[in-house]
Protein backbone atom coordinates (compact mmCIF):
# COMPACT_ATOMS: atom_id res chain seq x y z
CA UNK A 1 0.00 0.00 0.00
CA UNK A 2 2.92 2.35 0.51
CA UNK A 3 3.88 3.57 -2.93
CA UNK A 4 6.88 5.55 -1.73
CA UNK A 5 8.48 2.36 -0.52
CA UNK A 6 8.25 0.80 -4.02
CA UNK A 7 8.98 3.90 -6.04
CA UNK A 8 12.37 4.88 -4.61
CA UNK A 9 13.37 8.53 -4.70
CA UNK A 10 12.86 9.23 -8.43
CA UNK A 11 9.80 11.46 -9.06
CA UNK A 12 8.75 9.63 -12.23
CA UNK A 13 8.94 6.13 -10.76
CA UNK A 14 7.23 7.40 -7.62
CA UNK A 15 4.33 8.80 -9.64
CA UNK A 16 4.08 5.57 -11.63
CA UNK A 17 4.12 3.57 -8.41
CA UNK A 18 1.32 5.79 -7.03
CA UNK A 19 -0.82 5.22 -10.13
CA UNK A 20 -0.13 1.48 -10.06
CA UNK A 21 -0.89 1.19 -6.35
CA UNK A 22 -4.09 3.18 -6.89
CA UNK A 23 -5.14 0.79 -9.68
CA UNK A 24 -4.43 -2.26 -7.52
CA UNK A 25 -6.38 -0.62 -4.71
CA UNK A 26 -9.38 -0.26 -7.05
CA UNK A 27 -9.32 -4.03 -7.59
CA UNK A 28 -9.28 -4.74 -3.82
CA UNK A 29 -12.10 -2.22 -3.45
CA UNK A 30 -14.24 -3.88 -6.12
CA UNK A 31 -13.50 -7.36 -4.75
CA UNK A 32 -14.82 -6.17 -1.38
CA UNK A 33 -18.16 -4.93 -2.84
CA UNK A 34 -20.10 -8.20 -2.09
CA UNK A 35 -18.72 -8.28 1.47
CA UNK A 36 -19.64 -4.63 2.06
CA UNK A 37 -23.35 -5.31 1.50
CA UNK A 38 -23.59 -6.42 5.14
CA UNK A 39 -22.58 -2.86 6.06
CA UNK A 40 -25.41 -1.30 4.08
CA UNK A 41 -26.23 1.14 6.84
CA UNK A 42 -22.66 2.48 6.68
CA UNK A 43 -23.04 3.01 2.90
CA UNK A 44 -26.26 4.98 3.31
CA UNK A 45 -24.66 7.05 6.09
CA UNK A 46 -21.80 7.88 3.71
CA UNK A 47 -24.32 8.77 1.00
CA UNK A 48 -25.84 11.23 3.42
CA UNK A 49 -22.41 12.65 4.25
CA UNK A 50 -20.90 12.99 0.73
CA UNK A 51 -24.21 13.59 -1.07
CA UNK A 52 -26.80 15.34 1.01
CA UNK A 53 -24.26 17.42 2.91
CA UNK A 54 -22.71 18.64 -0.39
CA UNK A 55 -26.05 19.93 -1.71
CA UNK A 56 -25.68 23.46 -0.37
CA UNK A 57 -22.31 24.18 -1.99
CA UNK A 58 -23.37 22.47 -5.25
CA UNK A 59 -26.64 24.41 -5.50
CA UNK A 60 -25.12 27.79 -4.71
CA UNK A 61 -22.18 27.27 -7.09
CA UNK A 62 -24.48 25.99 -9.85
CA UNK A 63 -26.67 29.04 -9.53
CA UNK A 64 -23.73 31.43 -9.81
CA UNK A 65 -22.09 29.54 -12.68
CA UNK A 66 -25.33 29.77 -14.67
CA UNK A 67 -25.76 33.45 -13.83
CA UNK A 68 -22.22 34.52 -14.77
CA UNK A 69 -22.26 32.41 -17.93
CA UNK A 70 -25.46 34.08 -19.07
CA UNK A 71 -24.08 37.53 -18.28
CA UNK A 72 -20.92 36.89 -20.33
CA UNK A 73 -22.73 35.26 -23.25
CA UNK A 74 -25.33 37.99 -23.40
CA UNK A 75 -22.69 40.66 -23.92
CA UNK A 76 -20.75 38.64 -26.51
CA UNK A 77 -23.84 37.50 -28.42
CA UNK A 78 -25.39 40.97 -28.44
CA UNK A 79 -22.54 41.99 -30.80
CA UNK A 80 -24.00 39.60 -33.39
CA UNK A 81 -27.62 40.17 -32.42
CA UNK A 82 -27.88 36.58 -31.27
CA UNK A 83 -28.88 37.04 -27.64
CA UNK A 84 -31.85 34.72 -28.07
CA UNK A 85 -29.40 31.82 -28.42
CA UNK A 86 -27.72 32.52 -25.08
CA UNK A 87 -30.03 30.24 -23.07
CA UNK A 88 -29.23 27.39 -25.41
CA UNK A 89 -25.49 28.04 -25.15
CA UNK A 90 -25.68 28.17 -21.34
CA UNK A 91 -27.52 24.83 -21.27
CA UNK A 92 -25.16 23.13 -23.73
CA UNK A 93 -21.94 24.32 -22.11
CA UNK A 94 -23.19 23.42 -18.63
CA UNK A 95 -24.46 19.97 -19.62
CA UNK A 96 -21.46 18.99 -21.69
CA UNK A 97 -18.54 20.45 -19.77
CA UNK A 98 -19.00 22.83 -16.87
CA UNK A 99 -21.60 20.83 -14.94
CA UNK A 100 -19.70 17.55 -14.56
CA UNK A 101 -16.26 19.20 -14.22
CA UNK A 102 -17.13 21.92 -11.70
CA UNK A 103 -19.29 19.53 -9.68
CA UNK A 104 -16.41 17.03 -9.58
CA UNK A 105 -13.89 19.71 -8.52
CA UNK A 106 -16.21 20.92 -5.76
CA UNK A 107 -16.91 17.33 -4.78
CA UNK A 108 -13.16 16.64 -4.49
CA UNK A 109 -12.75 19.68 -2.26
CA UNK A 110 -15.87 19.11 -0.16
CA UNK A 111 -16.14 15.31 0.15
CA UNK A 112 -12.81 13.92 -1.12
CA UNK A 113 -10.69 15.76 1.45
CA UNK A 114 -13.05 14.78 4.27
CA UNK A 115 -12.81 11.10 3.28
CA UNK A 116 -9.00 11.22 3.12
CA UNK A 117 -8.67 13.04 6.44
CA UNK A 118 -11.13 10.74 8.17
CA UNK A 119 -9.46 7.52 6.98
CA UNK A 120 -5.98 8.98 7.58
CA UNK A 121 -6.89 9.83 11.17
CA UNK A 122 -8.38 6.36 11.60
CA UNK A 123 -4.99 5.00 10.61
CA UNK A 124 -3.07 7.49 12.75
CA UNK A 125 -5.12 6.54 15.81
CA UNK A 126 -4.82 2.79 15.03
CA UNK A 127 -8.58 2.35 14.48
CA UNK A 128 -7.92 0.44 11.25
CA UNK A 129 -5.56 -1.94 13.08
CA UNK A 130 -8.20 -2.39 15.80
CA UNK A 131 -10.80 -3.36 13.17
CA UNK A 132 -8.45 -6.00 11.79
CA UNK A 133 -7.99 -7.32 15.33
CA UNK A 134 -11.78 -7.66 15.64
CA UNK A 135 -11.89 -9.53 12.31
CA UNK A 136 -13.74 -6.61 10.62
CA UNK A 137 -12.39 -6.12 7.09
CA UNK A 138 -11.45 -2.39 6.93
CA UNK A 139 -11.70 -2.39 3.12
CA UNK A 140 -15.27 -3.73 3.21
CA UNK A 141 -16.32 -1.59 6.19
CA UNK A 142 -14.46 1.71 5.60
CA UNK A 143 -13.30 1.94 1.97
CA UNK A 144 -16.00 0.34 -0.18
CA UNK A 145 -19.05 2.08 1.40
CA UNK A 146 -17.39 5.47 0.82
CA UNK A 147 -16.48 4.55 -2.74
CA UNK A 148 -20.00 3.32 -3.58
CA UNK A 149 -21.58 6.36 -1.95
CA UNK A 150 -19.34 8.71 -3.95
CA UNK A 151 -20.10 6.96 -7.25
CA UNK A 152 -23.84 7.12 -6.54
CA UNK A 153 -23.85 10.71 -5.28
CA UNK A 154 -21.91 12.42 -8.11
CA UNK A 155 -24.49 12.01 -10.94
CA UNK A 156 -27.27 13.21 -8.65
CA UNK A 157 -25.21 16.21 -7.50
CA UNK A 158 -24.34 17.00 -11.12
CA UNK A 159 -28.04 16.96 -12.12
CA UNK A 160 -28.81 19.37 -9.28
CA UNK A 161 -25.88 21.58 -10.36
CA UNK A 162 -27.09 21.69 -13.99
CA UNK A 163 -30.69 22.41 -13.01
CA UNK A 164 -29.52 25.27 -10.78
CA UNK A 165 -27.28 26.62 -13.57
CA UNK A 166 -30.20 26.69 -16.01
CA UNK A 167 -32.30 28.38 -13.33
CA UNK A 168 -29.51 30.93 -12.77
CA UNK A 169 -29.23 31.56 -16.51
CA UNK A 170 -33.00 32.06 -16.67
CA UNK A 171 -32.86 34.42 -13.71
CA UNK A 172 -30.23 36.68 -15.29
CA UNK A 173 -31.27 36.29 -18.92
CA UNK A 174 -35.04 36.54 -18.68
CA UNK A 175 -35.79 38.51 -15.54
CA UNK A 176 -32.80 40.86 -15.61
CA UNK A 177 -31.54 41.25 -19.19
CA UNK A 178 -34.94 40.86 -20.79
CA UNK A 179 -34.56 37.91 -23.15
CA UNK A 180 -37.99 36.62 -24.13
CA UNK A 181 -39.07 33.73 -21.91
CA UNK A 182 -40.51 31.67 -24.77
CA UNK A 183 -37.43 32.15 -26.97
CA UNK A 184 -35.18 31.17 -24.07
CA UNK A 185 -36.89 27.79 -23.61
CA UNK A 186 -37.68 26.99 -27.24
CA UNK A 187 -34.11 27.60 -28.38
CA UNK A 188 -32.89 25.41 -25.55
CA UNK A 189 -35.27 22.54 -26.16
CA UNK A 190 -34.59 22.67 -29.90
CA UNK A 191 -30.85 22.12 -29.50
CA UNK A 192 -30.35 20.03 -26.34
CA UNK A 193 -30.44 16.32 -27.11
CA UNK A 194 -31.34 13.76 -24.45
CA UNK A 195 -28.76 11.15 -25.48
CA UNK A 196 -25.69 13.20 -26.38
CA UNK A 197 -26.11 15.97 -23.82
CA UNK A 198 -27.93 14.60 -20.78
CA UNK A 199 -26.93 10.92 -20.79
CA UNK A 200 -23.44 11.17 -22.34
CA UNK A 201 -22.65 14.58 -20.92
CA UNK A 202 -24.21 14.91 -17.50
CA UNK A 203 -24.68 11.32 -16.32
CA UNK A 204 -21.79 9.36 -17.85
CA UNK A 205 -19.14 11.98 -17.17
CA UNK A 206 -20.20 12.61 -13.59
CA UNK A 207 -20.33 8.85 -12.92
CA UNK A 208 -16.72 8.51 -14.13
CA UNK A 209 -15.60 11.59 -12.18
CA UNK A 210 -17.32 10.34 -9.02
CA UNK A 211 -15.50 7.01 -9.28
CA UNK A 212 -12.12 8.68 -9.87
CA UNK A 213 -12.44 11.29 -7.11
CA UNK A 214 -13.61 8.86 -4.41
CA UNK A 215 -11.04 6.24 -5.47
CA UNK A 216 -8.22 8.79 -5.09
CA UNK A 217 -9.63 10.07 -1.77
CA UNK A 218 -10.02 6.61 -0.23
CA UNK A 219 -6.64 5.44 -1.57
CA UNK A 220 -4.82 8.50 -0.20
CA UNK A 221 -6.47 7.91 3.18
CA UNK A 222 -5.20 4.35 3.32
CA UNK A 223 -1.76 5.15 1.87
CA UNK A 224 -0.98 8.04 4.21
CA UNK A 225 1.80 7.94 6.72
CA UNK A 226 0.11 7.41 10.10
CA UNK A 227 1.09 10.82 11.52
CA UNK A 228 -0.69 14.19 11.67
CA UNK A 229 1.77 15.53 9.09
CA UNK A 230 1.08 12.53 6.85
CA UNK A 231 -2.69 13.21 7.00
CA UNK A 232 -2.11 16.83 5.99
CA UNK A 233 -0.01 15.77 2.99
CA UNK A 234 -2.50 13.09 1.97
CA UNK A 235 -5.37 15.61 2.00
CA UNK A 236 -3.39 17.98 -0.23
CA UNK A 237 -2.49 15.15 -2.59
CA UNK A 238 -6.18 14.17 -2.85
CA UNK A 239 -7.15 17.61 -4.14
CA UNK A 240 -4.18 17.89 -6.53
CA UNK A 241 -4.47 14.38 -7.94
CA UNK A 242 -8.28 14.58 -8.23
CA UNK A 243 -8.19 17.90 -10.07
CA UNK A 244 -5.61 16.65 -12.58
CA UNK A 245 -7.45 13.35 -13.04
CA UNK A 246 -10.83 15.10 -13.55
CA UNK A 247 -9.55 17.51 -16.20
CA UNK A 248 -7.49 14.87 -18.04
CA UNK A 249 -10.34 12.36 -17.97
CA UNK A 250 -12.73 15.08 -19.13
CA UNK A 251 -10.67 15.58 -22.27
CA UNK A 252 -10.52 11.84 -22.97
CA UNK A 253 -14.26 11.37 -22.38
CA UNK A 254 -15.18 14.36 -24.54
CA UNK A 255 -12.97 13.07 -27.35
CA UNK A 256 -14.65 9.66 -27.22
CA UNK A 257 -18.24 10.69 -26.55
CA UNK A 258 -18.64 13.58 -28.97
CA UNK B 1 -20.16 11.07 12.45
CA UNK B 2 -22.54 10.36 15.29
CA UNK B 3 -25.74 11.80 13.82
CA UNK B 4 -28.94 10.12 14.97
CA UNK B 5 -30.04 7.63 12.32
CA UNK B 6 -33.38 9.18 11.40
CA UNK B 7 -31.84 12.57 10.59
CA UNK B 8 -29.39 11.22 8.02
CA UNK B 9 -32.01 8.84 6.64
CA UNK B 10 -34.31 11.79 5.92
CA UNK B 11 -31.42 13.87 4.58
CA UNK B 12 -30.28 11.08 2.28
CA UNK B 13 -33.80 10.42 1.08
CA UNK B 14 -34.29 14.10 0.38
CA UNK B 15 -30.99 14.20 -1.51
CA UNK B 16 -31.89 11.21 -3.71
CA UNK B 17 -35.37 12.58 -4.46
CA UNK B 18 -33.93 16.00 -5.29
CA UNK B 19 -31.24 14.47 -7.53
CA UNK B 20 -33.74 12.44 -9.53
CA UNK B 21 -36.15 15.37 -9.70
CA UNK B 22 -33.33 17.48 -11.18
CA UNK B 23 -32.55 14.73 -13.70
CA UNK B 24 -36.21 14.48 -14.72
CA UNK B 25 -36.36 18.25 -15.06
CA UNK B 26 -33.24 18.37 -17.28
CA UNK B 27 -34.42 15.47 -19.41
CA UNK B 28 -37.98 16.64 -20.00
CA UNK B 29 -37.97 20.42 -19.76
CA UNK B 30 -34.71 21.41 -21.44
CA UNK B 31 -34.23 18.80 -24.18
CA UNK B 32 -35.79 18.10 -27.52
CA UNK B 33 -37.76 15.27 -25.91
CA UNK B 34 -40.31 17.94 -25.04
CA UNK B 35 -40.54 18.82 -28.72
CA UNK B 36 -40.79 15.42 -30.29
CA UNK B 37 -44.46 14.69 -30.37
CA UNK B 38 -44.78 10.93 -30.24
CA UNK B 39 -48.44 10.81 -31.29
CA UNK B 40 -49.79 9.22 -34.44
CA UNK B 41 -48.26 10.62 -37.58
CA UNK B 42 -48.23 9.98 -41.30
CA UNK B 43 -45.57 10.60 -43.93
CA UNK B 44 -45.50 12.72 -47.05
CA UNK B 45 -42.81 12.97 -49.71
CA UNK B 46 -41.54 16.18 -51.21
CA UNK B 47 -38.80 16.53 -53.79
CA UNK B 48 -36.57 19.57 -53.81
CA UNK B 49 -34.00 20.73 -56.34
CA UNK B 50 -31.90 22.02 -53.45
CA UNK B 51 -32.38 21.53 -49.72
CA UNK B 52 -29.68 23.97 -48.58
CA UNK B 53 -28.85 23.34 -44.92
CA UNK B 54 -32.06 21.42 -44.14
CA UNK B 55 -31.40 18.64 -41.62
CA UNK B 56 -33.29 15.60 -40.39
CA UNK B 57 -35.68 16.44 -37.53
CA UNK B 58 -36.03 20.00 -38.83
CA UNK B 59 -39.55 21.30 -38.20
CA UNK B 60 -42.38 21.28 -40.74
CA UNK B 61 -44.68 24.26 -40.28
CA UNK B 62 -47.99 25.56 -41.53
CA UNK B 63 -48.63 29.25 -40.90
CA UNK B 64 -45.56 29.17 -38.66
CA UNK B 65 -47.00 26.45 -36.39
CA UNK B 66 -45.04 23.21 -36.05
CA UNK B 67 -47.03 20.25 -37.40
CA UNK B 68 -44.28 17.65 -37.83
CA UNK B 69 -40.65 17.10 -38.69
CA UNK B 70 -38.34 15.97 -41.47
CA UNK B 71 -37.92 12.21 -41.20
CA UNK B 72 -35.25 11.53 -43.83
CA UNK B 73 -33.35 13.21 -46.63
CA UNK B 74 -32.01 11.08 -49.46
CA UNK B 75 -30.54 11.80 -52.85
CA UNK B 76 -31.91 9.40 -55.44
CA UNK B 77 -28.90 8.08 -57.40
CA UNK B 78 -28.94 9.31 -60.97
CA UNK B 79 -31.43 12.09 -60.18
CA UNK B 80 -30.61 15.64 -59.29
CA UNK B 81 -33.38 16.01 -56.71
CA UNK B 82 -33.38 15.50 -52.96
CA UNK B 83 -36.19 13.28 -51.70
CA UNK B 84 -37.40 14.59 -48.34
CA UNK B 85 -39.79 12.50 -46.23
CA UNK B 86 -41.96 14.52 -43.85
CA UNK B 87 -43.51 13.01 -40.74
CA UNK B 88 -46.68 14.97 -40.00
CA UNK B 89 -49.02 14.81 -37.01
CA UNK B 90 -52.19 12.80 -37.73
CA UNK B 91 -54.34 15.73 -36.58
CA UNK B 92 -53.22 17.78 -39.57
CA UNK B 93 -54.31 15.41 -42.34
CA UNK B 94 -56.36 17.82 -44.42
CA UNK B 95 -53.62 19.23 -46.62
CA UNK B 96 -54.86 20.09 -50.14
CA UNK B 97 -53.10 18.29 -52.97
CA UNK B 98 -51.82 21.47 -54.63
CA UNK B 99 -50.16 22.80 -51.46
CA UNK B 100 -46.66 24.19 -51.87
CA UNK B 101 -43.73 23.00 -49.73
CA UNK B 102 -41.00 25.63 -49.42
CA UNK B 103 -37.67 25.59 -47.57
CA UNK B 104 -37.42 28.69 -45.41
CA UNK B 105 -34.71 29.98 -43.10
CA UNK B 106 -35.53 31.23 -39.59
CA UNK B 107 -34.03 34.68 -39.69
CA UNK B 108 -30.81 35.45 -41.53
CA UNK B 109 -28.58 32.90 -39.81
CA UNK B 110 -31.12 30.48 -38.36
CA UNK B 111 -31.87 26.84 -39.10
CA UNK B 112 -33.90 25.89 -42.11
CA UNK B 113 -37.40 24.44 -41.97
CA UNK B 114 -40.13 23.39 -44.39
CA UNK B 115 -43.18 25.63 -44.66
CA UNK B 116 -46.35 24.34 -46.30
CA UNK B 117 -48.73 26.81 -47.90
CA UNK B 118 -52.25 25.49 -48.45
CA UNK B 119 -53.51 25.27 -52.01
CA UNK B 120 -57.12 25.56 -53.10
CA UNK B 121 -57.78 22.06 -54.49
CA UNK B 122 -60.65 20.05 -52.98
CA UNK B 123 -58.62 16.85 -53.17
CA UNK B 124 -56.45 16.13 -50.16
CA UNK B 125 -52.98 14.64 -50.35
CA UNK B 126 -53.13 11.02 -49.13
CA UNK B 127 -50.82 9.70 -46.38
CA UNK B 128 -47.66 8.44 -48.06
CA UNK B 129 -48.36 10.69 -51.04
CA UNK B 130 -46.18 13.34 -52.59
CA UNK B 131 -46.38 17.11 -52.46
CA UNK B 132 -45.85 17.97 -56.11
CA UNK B 133 -45.24 21.69 -55.77
CA UNK B 134 -42.00 22.60 -54.00
CA UNK B 135 -39.69 25.58 -53.83
CA UNK B 136 -36.02 24.84 -53.15
CA UNK B 137 -33.82 26.59 -50.60
CA UNK B 138 -32.47 29.92 -51.77
CA UNK B 139 -28.70 30.02 -51.99
CA UNK B 140 -27.33 33.32 -50.80
CA UNK B 141 -24.67 33.19 -53.53
CA UNK B 142 -27.26 32.71 -56.24
CA UNK B 143 -29.37 35.56 -54.93
CA UNK B 144 -26.35 37.84 -54.68
CA UNK B 145 -25.19 36.58 -58.06
CA UNK B 146 -28.50 37.42 -59.72
CA UNK B 147 -28.53 40.75 -57.98
CA UNK B 148 -25.11 41.64 -59.31
CA UNK B 149 -25.72 40.07 -62.71
CA UNK B 150 -23.11 37.41 -62.13
CA UNK B 151 -25.26 34.31 -61.95
CA UNK B 152 -23.61 32.53 -64.87
CA UNK B 153 -21.39 29.53 -64.29
CA UNK B 154 -18.06 30.40 -65.78
CA UNK B 155 -14.76 28.62 -65.45
CA UNK B 156 -13.29 25.15 -65.76
CA UNK B 157 -13.27 21.49 -64.65
CA UNK B 158 -13.25 18.19 -62.54
CA UNK B 159 -13.04 14.36 -62.52
CA UNK B 160 -14.65 11.26 -60.89
CA UNK B 161 -14.21 9.34 -57.79
CA UNK B 162 -11.69 11.38 -57.66
CA UNK B 163 -12.31 14.25 -60.03
CA UNK B 164 -10.44 17.53 -60.20
CA UNK B 165 -11.65 21.07 -60.65
CA UNK B 166 -9.80 24.34 -61.16
CA UNK B 167 -10.93 27.53 -59.51
CA UNK B 168 -9.50 31.01 -59.89
CA UNK B 169 -10.44 31.57 -56.26
CA UNK B 170 -11.44 28.99 -53.65
CA UNK B 171 -12.02 31.49 -50.85
CA UNK B 172 -11.48 29.65 -47.56
CA UNK B 173 -12.24 26.18 -49.01
CA UNK B 174 -10.13 23.56 -47.22
CA UNK B 175 -9.48 19.84 -47.58
CA UNK B 176 -12.33 17.91 -45.94
CA UNK B 177 -15.04 20.39 -46.92
CA UNK B 178 -18.22 18.71 -48.20
CA UNK B 179 -19.12 18.28 -51.87
CA UNK B 180 -22.87 18.65 -52.33
CA UNK B 181 -25.37 18.04 -55.07
CA UNK B 182 -28.88 19.48 -54.65
CA UNK B 183 -27.73 20.37 -51.14
CA UNK B 184 -27.04 16.74 -50.11
CA UNK B 185 -23.41 15.80 -49.28
CA UNK B 186 -22.07 13.28 -51.81
CA UNK B 187 -18.33 13.49 -51.12
CA UNK B 188 -15.57 15.68 -49.81
CA UNK B 189 -12.69 17.85 -50.93
CA UNK B 190 -9.53 15.73 -50.92
CA UNK B 191 -6.92 18.40 -51.52
CA UNK B 192 -6.53 22.04 -52.47
CA UNK B 193 -3.28 23.03 -54.18
CA UNK B 194 -2.12 26.16 -55.92
CA UNK B 195 -0.92 25.41 -59.45
CA UNK B 196 2.52 27.05 -59.85
CA UNK B 197 2.15 27.41 -63.66
CA UNK B 198 -1.50 28.25 -64.25
CA UNK B 199 -1.67 30.30 -61.07
CA UNK B 200 -5.06 28.97 -60.05
CA UNK B 201 -6.30 26.50 -57.42
CA UNK B 202 -6.33 22.79 -58.26
CA UNK B 203 -9.02 21.09 -56.14
CA UNK B 204 -9.41 17.31 -55.96
CA UNK B 205 -12.93 16.10 -55.12
CA UNK B 206 -13.60 12.60 -53.79
CA UNK B 207 -17.18 11.64 -54.72
CA UNK B 208 -19.13 8.67 -53.42
CA UNK B 209 -19.22 5.78 -55.94
CA UNK B 210 -23.03 5.59 -55.60
CA UNK B 211 -23.29 8.87 -57.45
CA UNK B 212 -21.64 7.74 -60.66
CA UNK B 213 -24.30 9.14 -62.97
CA UNK B 214 -23.24 12.78 -62.72
CA UNK B 215 -23.17 14.25 -66.25
CA UNK B 216 -19.65 15.16 -67.38
CA UNK B 217 -20.67 18.72 -68.19
CA UNK B 218 -21.78 19.38 -64.60
CA UNK B 219 -20.50 22.53 -62.97
CA UNK B 220 -18.65 22.87 -59.66
CA UNK B 221 -19.09 26.00 -57.60
CA UNK B 222 -17.66 27.14 -54.28
CA UNK B 223 -20.57 28.19 -52.05
CA UNK B 224 -20.82 29.36 -48.47
CA UNK B 225 -23.22 27.82 -45.92
CA UNK B 226 -25.27 30.81 -44.88
CA UNK B 227 -23.79 34.24 -44.43
CA UNK B 228 -20.81 33.38 -42.23
CA UNK B 229 -20.68 29.58 -42.62
CA UNK B 230 -17.93 27.34 -43.98
CA UNK B 231 -17.41 26.91 -47.68
CA UNK B 232 -18.27 23.82 -49.71
CA UNK B 233 -18.27 22.69 -53.34
CA UNK B 234 -21.70 22.46 -54.96
CA UNK B 235 -22.13 20.36 -58.09
CA UNK B 236 -24.81 21.55 -60.49
CA UNK B 237 -25.72 18.74 -62.87
CA UNK B 238 -25.43 19.32 -66.61
CA UNK B 239 -27.29 17.64 -69.44
CA UNK B 240 -24.63 15.45 -71.06
CA UNK B 241 -25.44 11.74 -71.56
CA UNK B 242 -21.90 10.76 -70.46
CA UNK B 243 -21.10 10.42 -66.75
CA UNK B 244 -18.05 11.72 -64.92
CA UNK B 245 -15.32 9.10 -64.48
CA UNK B 246 -12.30 8.64 -62.20
CA UNK B 247 -9.67 11.26 -62.96
CA UNK B 248 -11.90 13.50 -65.09
CA UNK B 249 -11.65 17.24 -64.79
CA UNK B 250 -14.76 19.37 -64.35
CA UNK B 251 -14.56 22.08 -66.98
CA UNK B 252 -17.22 24.39 -65.66
CA UNK B 253 -16.42 25.94 -62.30
CA UNK B 254 -17.55 28.97 -60.43
CA UNK B 255 -15.13 30.52 -58.00
CA UNK B 256 -15.88 31.61 -54.48
CA UNK B 257 -17.54 34.99 -54.35
CA UNK B 258 -15.82 37.47 -52.15
CA UNK B 259 -18.43 39.33 -50.23
CA UNK B 260 -16.00 42.24 -49.99
CA UNK B 261 -15.65 42.35 -53.78
CA UNK B 262 -19.39 42.29 -54.37
CA UNK B 263 -20.17 44.90 -51.79
CA UNK B 264 -17.16 46.93 -52.88
CA UNK B 265 -18.37 46.98 -56.50
CA UNK B 266 -21.85 47.85 -55.41
CA UNK B 267 -20.66 50.72 -53.26
CA UNK B 268 -18.24 52.26 -55.76
CA UNK B 269 -20.45 51.88 -58.83
CA UNK B 270 -21.29 55.58 -58.65
CA UNK B 271 -17.74 56.82 -59.20
CA UNK B 272 -16.73 56.97 -62.91
CA UNK B 273 -13.22 55.58 -62.39
CA UNK B 274 -14.50 52.38 -60.88
CA UNK B 275 -17.42 51.96 -63.22
CA UNK B 276 -15.25 50.45 -65.93
CA UNK B 277 -13.68 47.93 -63.57
CA UNK B 278 -17.01 47.04 -62.05
CA UNK B 279 -18.55 46.37 -65.43
CA UNK B 280 -15.96 43.73 -66.44
CA UNK B 281 -16.88 40.07 -65.83
CA UNK B 282 -17.82 40.30 -62.16
CA UNK B 283 -18.08 36.50 -61.65
CA UNK B 284 -14.50 35.49 -62.27
CA UNK B 285 -12.76 38.69 -61.30
CA UNK B 286 -10.86 37.99 -58.12
CA UNK B 287 -8.85 41.16 -57.98
CA UNK B 288 -9.27 42.20 -54.42
CA UNK B 289 -10.63 45.62 -53.87
CA UNK B 290 -11.10 45.46 -50.16
CA UNK B 291 -12.68 48.22 -48.18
Amino acid sequence: MNARRWGGSNVVTQTLAQIGACGLFLLTLLAAVPRSFQYFRETSRQLWFVGAMSLTIIMVCGLFVGMVLMLQLYHVLSIFGGTSASGMVVALSVYRELGPVVTALLFAGRAGTAITAEIGLMRATDQIAAMEMMAVDPIAYVATPRFLAGVAAMPLLCCVFCAMAVFGGHLVGVTWLGIDNGTFWSNMTAQVDLRTDIINGVLLKSLAFGAVVTLIAVYQGFATAATSEGVAHATTRTVVASSIAILALDFVLTAFLM
Amino acid sequence: MSQPRSSYAIGTGLFIVLGFAALAYLATQTTSVANVHQGASYTLDARFANIGQLKERAPVKIAGVRIGQVQSITLLPGQEVADVTLSIDQRYNKIPQDSIATIFTSGLLGDQYIGIQYGTAKQLVAPGGTLVFTKPAQQLEEMLGKFFGAGGIADNLGGTYTVTARFTNVGTLAAGAPVKMAGVPIGSVQSVHADPLKLDADVTLAIDKRYNQIPDDSAAAVFTSGLIGTQYVAIQPGGSPDALKQGDEMILTQSAMQLEDLIGKFLVNGSPADKQAAGSVPASSSTARKH
